[in-house]
């Protein structure tokens, strides 16, 4: 999932956290983003030296959990007219592209059986299917100097990847999940699915692909308020 | 301790002394273990292991980093603290031969079936139970990483069953841990009173 937590429940947690701030917080809780900042690169840099372009093994239909997956949006879920629907690519590449759901249903179709990984701590196996990134991204012919992938949603949410990680075969654009076509609730018309990432950087109702040969100040929507940025599996 | 404490009782048995490598372990593992239970308890908060969201909480003065981001933060730097210092001291036991004086063996076992001496008998349970710690907090290193890198390590992962097994494995070292501090602490206290635990921190 993208958003793994309510605005109402990051409200609860900032009072709940303000509250333990006064009662035993100057002890404990102060210095939690610095410790996660200075660990940061390190953590970082492992699992860069992790990721590998080999697929994980996918699991058996017969394994697919379809009430595990938890729904989680940051704001509001946006109602996508699948007809008027184009995905942009642009940025570093060669060939900007604008792409419709046919054009994109056109394209060779990668079917998957992952476990979908949140930060929350739950866990789900869902098969999802569409087209590889790395398929469009060969369309759109990155430049050499591309270095990032930045998403960017139709509910305003954002993030950005490695370009290794978002060129990793069992890293797509998805619209279908568990053999349906993908609903509202989980990013339709189409959003991004990979086993080797958290849920929160898998977008969903993906219209933009940005290309950058650098990080920009904003990361990502939960990345800004302090989860890692590379949040690898 | 050390040898140029002068001796005021010379019928007293001599002061337990711990080699400075053990101390240090044992600070190091006690400090970064402990940041790792409450900022695990915060992380847990998040979607408890039992019950999911709707599930029972950790009260916040139990949990460590403010929020989810917050627990995360500390647990993944914990880690490194945690893991490379059981690493370390795992080599140092297998290296200086440490194992066979300083951990349990047969004998501890043999002796607890059939000794008559309470003494003998006490020691050899300190022994077993701090020995039996170590295969659990290795668990909770694999059981972690398990959890943390579950596409890198997908060999790792799928000895646990599933996710939930996982999750509950790695979460049953929290209790596990606590009560070992307790237990360990009283028996530490029955074979060498005061000035055992006294050796082993200062």
């Amino acid at each position: 999932m993208s958003k793994p937590i309510s605005r109402r429940q990051l409200l609860q947690w900032s009072g709940l956290s303000s509250a333990s701030l006064l009662l035993n917080g100057c002890r404990l809780n102060l210095g939690s983003s610095e410790v996660g900042q200075a660990f940061e690169p390190l953590n970082q840099a492992t699992q860069a030296l992790l990721l590998t372009q080999k697929p994980v093994p996918e699991f058996p239909v017969s394994e697919i959990e379809p009430d595990k997956l938890l729904i989680n949006t940051f704001d509001q879920t946006p109602q996508l007219d699948p007809a008027k629907y184009r995905l942009q690519i642009e940025g570093e590449v060669n060939h900007p592209m604008q792409l419709s759901l046919t054009d994109l249903q056109a394209l060779p179709l990668t079917s998957m059986v992952i476990q979908h990984v949140c930060v929350e701590g739950w866990a789900a196996i869902v098969q999802w299917g569409g087209v590889r990134l790395h398929e469009l991204l060969r369309l759109a012919q990155p430049k050499s100097n591309a270095r990032y992938v930045y998403f960017k949603s139709a509910d305003g949410y954002y993030e950005s990847w490695d370009l290794a990680s978002a060129t990793h075969p069992q890293t797509l654009m998805a619209y279908q999940k568990n053999g349906q076509p993908l609903s509202a609730d989980n990013g339709a018309p189409l959003r991004l699915a990979s086993p080797i990432k958290l849920g929160y950087k898998q977008s969903k109702w993906v219209t933009q692909i940005v290309l950058t040969n650098q990080l920009m100040p904003t990361k990502g929507y939960w990345e800004d308020q302090g989860y890692e940025w590379f949040g690898g599996l | 301790m050390t040898s140029a404490t002068p001796a005021k009782r010379p019928k007293s048995p001599p002061l337990p002394t711990q080699a400075l490598l053990a101390k240090i372990f044992h600070w190091a593992n006690l400090i970064s273990l402990f940041v790792m239970l409450f900022s695990g308890l915060q992380i847990y908060n998040a979607n408890p292991v039992f019950g999911g969201r709707g599930g029972w909480h950790f009260p916040s003065f139990l949990t460590l980093g403010g929020w989810l981001g917050g627990g995360r933060g500390w647990h993944f730097a914990a880690m490194w603290f945690y893991a490379l210092n059981l690493l370390w001291y795992g080599l140092y036991v297998l290296i200086s031969r440490r194992w066979e004086k300083r951990f349990a063996s047969g004998n501890d076992v043999k002796a607890l079936q059939v000794s008559q001496n309470a003494k003998r008998k006490n020691y050899a349970l300190h022994r077993l139970v701090y020995t039996a710690i170590l295969p659990i907090l290795v668990l909770s290193i694999a059981s972690g990483l398990a959890m943390y890198k579950p596409a890198s390590f997908h060999w790792l992962s799928s000895l646990f069953i599933n996710w939930q097994t996982l999750r509950t494995v790695h979460f049953i070292a929290v209790p596990i841990i606590i009560l070992f501090t307790f237990i360990h602490s009283l028996l530490a206290l029955r074979v060498g009173s005061i000035r055992l635990i006294k050796s082993m921190f200062f």
